[in-house]
């Protein structure tokens, strides 16, 4: 019976070739650490008297050491020949004992940390098991005071994250005022333009990109509502509100407010821009007062306003963001095909907008710019919407608009971006028949 | 001494046969429960807000320092010296000034000089040391500041130490130094008198997820050690009176901190993980060993995942899926406070001890840690050099009760010294070692209030002729 093990220490070290330590032999055995020392000791001993196979071992010596007056602890792993000499350099030795018997013969100690540390990590829940020491209040806790533990934890980390939602939250509301002004002056010029929607729509979808989802949903709704209002305006706000969409995404800086001044420069190139621009800057943080600014001036919109920022728009085109367009706008019937995909949004606008509120408006709008990115999500389909309604001109929005409500998911940004992609590229298909209409609004 | 209680100690040798199989498994010695509490109120940042100057610190510091400078004016140089305010400073008069220390450092690095354009300057190369002999020291009141000449050694002092100036005003507008006092030890509850050993381990500088694994099987054999599985009985009851082991700081190696992420593009450093994920999973399964066995404390460092300012906060328990789940893991502060056994430990993983060796002529980290304690502040450069969270309420790096044991971590190498104070205290200081290059640990005794260092070594392809106590590469 006692004999087994030997047995067993004997099949490890000569058949399997380990190295077999006294910690791995403890928790192999399932035997005190203690006991595996000395299972160990025995065995080397029985071995080197049976036969004169190599059989090399390691141990541990710790004791008194001083050195240089100052005396330590001394704990240290030695080969066997160095035995000796080491306990020699101890003054007062506490414990010496077999660390592990091989085969081979070890120049380093690094496999001794390899095999131990393969041993504990298989059986981390038995490695104090065999140790001589128990600490009593050292008991796993159980699930339950687990989960109380985080729950208490977790509730300063919420005040501190309730406040930092709320600076987060400030940032987004912030955003959003900031963003519909902008909006809703695009919105403006736009609104008799479908291509602005688009272009509120791009920028609603960068923002959307970096604002909480919350912002999405109003920023939804004024771009639904704006669907019925894009009819009586046309596509020459469609025109409009891609340049500004163009100069929205241009900036390409993760807050509205940088997106807001590097829009607002490109605005003012439009007579009317400026002053929207103008409007839209000092109200930032009341929605209302810069949306009804942009009512009026929606209102006092020009058609030579809108040539102009169409013409803007034009020259505009080529700069800014390259990254979702394929097709740069160089070529008149590019823009063109641009300002017709975003004719929908457009035609959304003005719908939104000819709603009452000034908030209605621009989250109809904003809707409107939302739906459409989704509409891209389920493919071509959603081009098509937004050439249909670009063709007719004044039949309702309401195909893009169904499937605002209906599908709210946030969207990703490669979603987002692949949608950009396909609507650019359907947009190429529209932009024959938005040529037509580009034609007239030159003057 | 550890090794004497332990040979002391009877028991079975270990190197003879097993005893036979119906017998008990082995002696088991339960492990020393200590009595413990947590003082770590002042060191805890609730919520942060990093709007506000650094200014209001030092006036603040200034504020609750004054009162215990002049009291030791006047007990240094009788209670009839006239302590004043720069303000009302006149020329010849002899008097005390109570005021916060600025060097003026020629080669301290300055954001500003860098970027200027004016000067040209390139980044300044990495300095061990940033004194020079065009310091100046300067000392600032809550109006004014005035320079310092005289009997006061420039090189050892640091900036933000508050202390008292007995001197007088010279016409040239300098305040030449004849004497100065500093806040010294603050007033200590004596500690409980112990009959049984007790032990405390220090240990720093762990040094997981390094490149270089030598120093781990020294790690294994000091867990194996405190947990009682190494060495013979003797050693292990030794151990079992180990009652806490409390891990200074800088638990990760500096190779962690991943640089790359910064310099390499973004598409080849995509699927790689920080360095610092593979040491935490190391840190969690050791944390694990050790606490299933031994309460622990674990204090944050330089190179670990925390945050960047004094006081740096304790690592969040979610690192620690397996080793969480025993209570004994106490996941500190750093600076931290604690009382074991009634003796009150404060100590910090050694960026206190570390800024202030680079920006004074001190060297020895043991001088230097004594120097913090006289000043009664444990990290007086901050913020100047050292990043720091902007209190304005108070200052809570100024001692406010004298601790028994006073440790700073990662020092080059270990270092103990008994300190007495005027009114009778007595403090231990124990530097720490970096265990990742010495292998040192320290076990600092309770009831006589003494410290030894834990050496441990393995055998290598080198040979032995290196020294035994240092496992260097």
């Amino acid at each position: 019976m006692d004999e087994l093990y030997l047995d067993n220490i004997d099949e490890f070290v000569n058949d399997h070739d380990k190295i077999v330590t006294y910690k791995w032999l403890s928790l192999t055995l399932g035997v005190h650490v203690n006991t595996a020392k000395q299972m160990l000791y025995h065995y080397l001993d029985h071995k080197r008297k049976e036969s004169s196979d190599p059989l090399h071992a390691t141990y541990l010596v710790s004791g008194k050491f001083v050195d240089n007056g100052q005396t330590s602890h001394k704990v240290s792993v030695v080969k066997e020949d160095q035995l000796e000499d080491v306990k020699s350099k101890m003054s007062l030795i506490v414990s010496v004992h077999v660390y592990s018997v091989q085969k081979a013969l070890l120049k380093d100690s690094g496999p001794l940390y390899g095999v131990d540390y393969d041993a504990v990590k298989d059986n981390l829940k038995n490695c104090s098991r065999y140790s001589a020491i128990r600490c009593a209040s050292a008991v796993p806790r159980s699930s339950v005071e687990l989960q109380q533990a985080r729950h208490t934890q977790p509730a300063p980390a919420p005040e501190p994250e309730h406040k930092k939602s709320t600076t987060n939250g400030d940032a987004t509301p912030a955003s959003k005022p900031s963003t519909k002004p902008q909006k809703s002056i695009m919105g403006m010029f736009a609104n008799k333009s479908a291509l602005k929607n688009q272009d509120s729509g791009k920028e609603v979808k960068s923002e959307q990109k970096e604002d909480a989802p919350v912002v999405d949903e109003p920023k939804s709704k004024p771009a639904a509502k704006a669907n019925p209002m894009m009819n009586f305006f046309g596509t020459q706000a469609a025109k409009k509100t891609v340049k500004q969409e163009e100069a929205a995404p241009s900036s390409s800086s993760s807050s509205a407010e940088q997106r807001r001044p590097s829009s607002q420069p490109e605005e003012t190139h439009a007579a009317a821009a400026a002053a929207a621009a103008a409007a839209v800057e000092p109200p930032k943080n009341s929605k209302k007062d810069s949306r009804s600014k942009t009512k009026r001036m929606e209102d006092s919109d020009s058609e030579e306003e809108k040539m102009d920022k169409k013409k803007r728009r034009r020259i505009k085109k080529p700069e800014p963001d390259s990254s979702d367009e394929d097709v740069i706008p160089d070529s008149p019937q590019q823009m063109e095909t641009r300002e017709a995909s975003p004719s929908p949004k457009e035609e959304v606008e003005p719908v939104s907008q000819s709603h009452g509120n000034c908030e209605m408006k621009t989250r109809k709008r904003r809707r409107v710019l939302k739906s459409r990115t989704f509409v891209d999500d389920e493919g071509c389909i959603v081009t098509e919407k937004g050439y249909e309604s670009e063709s007719y001109s004044e039949a309702e929005d309401d195909v893009p608009k169904d499937p605002i409500p209906a599908k709210r998911p946030a969207s990703s940004k490669p979603d987002e971006k692949k949608s950009q992609k396909k609507a650019s590229a359907n947009s190429n298909k529209g932009t024959k028949q938005a040529s037509i209409m580009g034609f007239f609004q030159k003057k | 001494m550890f090794s004497d209680m332990s040979a002391g100690k009877p028991g079975s040798s270990l190197l003879c046969r097993p005893a036979s199989g119906d017998q008990d498994q082995g002696p088991v010695f339960e492990r020393v429960s200590p009595a413990y509490s947590l003082c770590s109120e002042r060191y805890t940042v609730g919520e942060r807000s990093f709007s506000r100057q650094y200014a209001h610190i030092y006036a603040t510091r200034l504020m609750q320092m004054r009162p215990l400078l002049s009291e030791r004016a006047q007990q240094k140089w009788g209670s009839d010296v006239l302590i004043r305010k720069l303000c009302d400073l006149q020329t010849g008069e002899q008097c005390c000034i109570v005021g916060t220390l600025f060097k003026r450092m020629e080669l301290q690095p300055s954001i500003l000089k860098e970027i200027s354009e004016e000067h040209n300057l390139l980044p300044q190369p990495a300095r061990v040391k940033f004194i020079s002999d065009t310091d100046e020291l300067i000392l600032e009141d809550e109006l004014q500041r005035i320079k310092l000449e005289g009997n006061i050694d420039r090189d050892k002092c640091v900036t933000g130490s508050v202390i008292a100036i007995f001197g007088a005003e010279k016409n040239d507008g300098k305040f030449t130094v004849e004497d100065f006092c500093l806040a010294d030890l603050p007033l200590q509850t004596p500690r409980p008198e112990l009959t049984s050993d007790r032990f405390v381990l220090l240990v720093s500088g762990l040094g997981l997820g390094s490149s270089d694994g030598d120093s781990m099987l020294g790690l294994q054999l000091l867990v194996d050690m405190v947990t009682g599985q190494l060495g013979g009985e003797g050693e292990q009851s030794g151990a079992a009176s180990i009652s806490r082991v409390l891990l200074a700081g800088n638990l990760l190696s500096q190779n962690t901190q991943d640089k790359d992420a910064h310099t390499k593009p973004k598409f080849l450093t995509k699927k790689t993980q920080a360095g610092s994920v593979e040491a935490m999973r190391l840190l969690d399964e050791l944390l694990h060993q050790l606490a299933a066995s031994v309460p622990v404390d674990v204090m944050p460092g330089q190179f670990d995942p925390t945050n960047y300012t004094l006081p740096q906060q304790p690592l969040h328990r979610c690192m620690f899926p397996l080793a969480s789940v025993f209570p004994t893991l106490q996941l500190a502060s750093n600076p931290h406070q604690a009382h074991i056994h009634g003796v009150r430990f404060l100590g910090t993983s050694g960026q206190n001890v570390s800024d202030i060796q680079k920006y004074s002529s001190m060297e020895d980290h043991l001088e230097i840690l004594e120097e913090t304690l006289r000043l009664r502040h444990l990290a007086p450069t901050a913020p100047d050099t050292l990043g720091c969270y902007p209190f304005y309420q108070k200052d809570p790096f100024i001692l406010e009760e004298c601790p028994h044991v006073y440790f700073s971590g990662n020092a080059p190498e270990f270092g103990s010294k008994l300190v007495k104070g005027a009114e009778g205290q007595e403090v231990l200081l124990v530097c720490v070692p970096d265990f990742s290059s010495s292998q040192t640990a320290c076990l600092v005794n309770l009831r006589t209030l003494t410290c030894e260092p834990l050496a441990f070594s393995a055998f290598s392809a080198h040979g032995e002729d290196e020294s035994e106590m240092n496992v260097s590469h």
